[in-house]
């Protein structure tokens, strides 16, 4: 069994709500007092300090578009939570492309502010965590070029077979406490740069 | 409209029957005594008219019997709801029909509504506090029981933080279905994991079952005398302990009010009980907490001349008045009181105060302001006896 959860802190934590001025801001920075959340309000574009200093941001689905955001479409880095009007399919789709990792329904009364950030902090940290693993799967992915090539210098230099020379290669990267993609982009660039070794 | 000369419909939606009955018609006490005492007094320029329902502890009265409050009485406030879930069914019609709620008692928080006022306590003024008396005591290896039920669910998950950030572990952890009394296992479980102390978060008759069996064991192996292993709890006030009687001895309670409260402003209070019912034998913190809410509240129609929500709620909130229990005030940003909480134990005269921090608590519903992960600070309770 898993350990229930612990209670969510956001105490000090810096809300940007990208909305015009409305009764809907009002209710969300309401809420956001009531956790210890300070918050900054920008309509139509977020100022660099702004999107610098913010740990979370609310964005305005109905009025928006993506020239507003200084980042990369979908590539919001921070946990972002829709603010949503018309249920209209188009505007969804833009919510969802945007990578919204949470969303409030207008208007906002007395709730859902504490529940959407819960649930947009672990979805952008489960989105963080699989961008990271996916980048390092693919630096892996990219490495074992020079995997195959390295095992098949050692083949040669050494006239062993193919299980023999990976095993080499294993070795050595133990021993210089590097990966094993690192040490055969090594060899590889010394073979490279015409230096002869003598491998034991 | 002006209330000069009227007479002001309040909506009053207690269970004074069905399975919590006994908490249910603490309430509705301390509402009809407030009403009575008003009128009676002749200090305001209007007249309280209680329009009393009884949702008979089913949930699925309560949003039916609010609509009929305000529809046949055009009540603008009700004085009601003991459980949360009574609670949550009745606030789509406090949002459709601007009517305001005055809930009188202890829940589990993370809920701050603009149209309810909260004057029990949350969890930063209940467990907390009564886990920061505890621990250093007893020890932090607690059990915790409760009904399968938000109440016991939550406030169990927030003891189990406090106890791990002071480094203990929860013994066991166990939820018994609203009004059952079949606590053997449980008891069993307790004798052979010996844990520090028992959270209670039980409800009605499964909690005075679990205590009954409890004294049973502490008969049995005197490791678990209630000196040694109390059973500590959010919600056992002075009718409940009634029933129990010696079983619950010893045992121990935080609560903003006992009835053995020694305050020049309980003392007045009780005054008031006796001269208008006589016939009262308990008083508790459902009682004082359902009987403040009706003063606040005709303070805020006298001060405004209205009835309005939002006009009574700005003319009451932020500001500090006598309650029973002491000085009290709605905190304006998420209309919870500001409650002081005591710490009390069980004995054949009703709850003795065992310690009193003597300090307003303001509301935190949100734990927001508390670190429940760090380790607790040290203790500043003061031990009056």
């Amino acid at each position: 069994m898993t350990r229930p959860a612990y209670t969510p802190n956001f105490d000090g934590k810096k809300a940007l709500i990208l909305h015009r001025p409305h009764p809907v801001v009002d209710a969300i920075t309401r809420q956001l007092a009531q956790l210890g959340i300070f918050c900054d309000t920008c309509w139509p574009t977020i100022s660099a300090s702004a999107a610098g200093s913010a740990d979370l941001i609310f964005f305005d689905v109905d009025l928006g578009h993506d020239e507003q955001f200084p980042w990369e479409h979908g590539q919001a880095p921070l946990p972002a939570i829709a603010l949503i009007g018309s249920e209209a399919p188009g505007r969804l789709a833009w919510a969802i492309s945007l990578g919204a990792d949470a969303h409030l329904l207008k208007p906002v009364g007395s709730g859902g502010v504490f529940t959407a950030l819960v649930i947009a902090s672990e979805s952008f940290a489960r989105r963080a965590a699989m961008h990271s693993e996916l980048d390092a799967l693919r630096a892996r992915l990219e490495q074992r070029e020079a995997i195959a090539e390295a095992t098949a210098c050692l083949m040669l230099q050494g006239n062993m077979p193919a299980e023999a020379a990976y095993a080499q290669l294993r070795r050595e990267a133990m021993t210089a406490r590097l990966t094993i993609e690192a040490m055969a982009e090594q060899i590889v660039d010394e073979l490279r740069a015409g230096h002869v070794h003598h491998r034991s | 409209m002006a209330l000069r000369g009227r007479k002001v419909a309040i909506g009053v939606l207690f269970s004074a029957s069905g399975p919590y009955a006994a908490i249910g018609a603490e309430g509705l006490a301390g509402t009809i005594l407030a009403i009575d005492e008003i009128n009676a007094s002749g200090q305001h320029d209007f007249v309280l008219e209680a329009q009393v329902r009884d949702p008979q502890g089913a949930t699925e009265n309560y949003a039916a019997l609010a609509a009929d409050i305000v529809a046949t009485s055009g009540a603008r406030h009700i004085i009601g709801c003991t459980t949360s879930w009574s609670r949550k069914e009745v606030i789509p019609l406090l949002e459709k029909s601007n009517t305001m709620l005055w809930y009188p008692c202890p829940y589990e928080g993370f809920e701050a509504h603009e149209q309810v006022i909260y004057l029990g306590a949350c969890p930063n003024q209940h467990v907390l506090p009564l886990l920061e008396f505890a621990l250093p005591r007893f020890g932090a290896d607690g059990y915790l029981v409760g009904s399968n039920y938000i109440w016991g669910w939550e406030t169990s998950r927030i003891a189990r933080d406090a106890m791990e950030a002071a480094g203990g572990r929860v013994a066991g952890e166990r939820y018994v279905p609203l009004g059952d009394v079949d606590v053997d296992r449980i008891i069993e479980e307790i004798r052979l994991k010996r844990p520090s102390f028992i959270l209670n978060t039980l409800i009605g008759p499964s909690s005075y079952a679990f205590l009954k069996a409890y004294a049973e064991l502490g008969r049995a192996d005197s490791s678990f005398q209630a000196a040694l292993r109390p059973v500590l709890s959010c919600n056992f006030s002075e009718p409940e302990l009634a029933q129990v009687g010696a079983a619950a001895e010893g045992q121990i309670a935080v609560s903003p009010y006992f009835q053995n409260l020694a305050t020049e402003e309980n003392q007045q209070f009780l005054g008031v009980v006796a001269r208008l019912a006589p016939e009262t034998e308990h008083v508790s913190a459902f009682f004082a907490q359902a009987y403040a809410a009706v003063h606040l509240l005709a303070a805020g129609l006298s001060a405004t001349g209205t009835d309005d929500t939002k006009t009574v709620l700005g003319a009451v909130a932020g500001r500090a008045v006598s309650a029973p229990f002491g000085p009290m005030e709605i905190e304006r940003s998420n209309n919870h009181a500001v409650l002081t909480p005591r710490i009390a134990r069980a004995t054949s005269a009703g709850f003795e105060i065992v310690a009193d921090q003597c300090v307003a608590i303001r509301p935190d519903p949100y734990l927001a302001h508390v670190a429940t992960r760090s380790a607790p600070h040290a203790s500043h309770l003061r031990v009056v006896k």
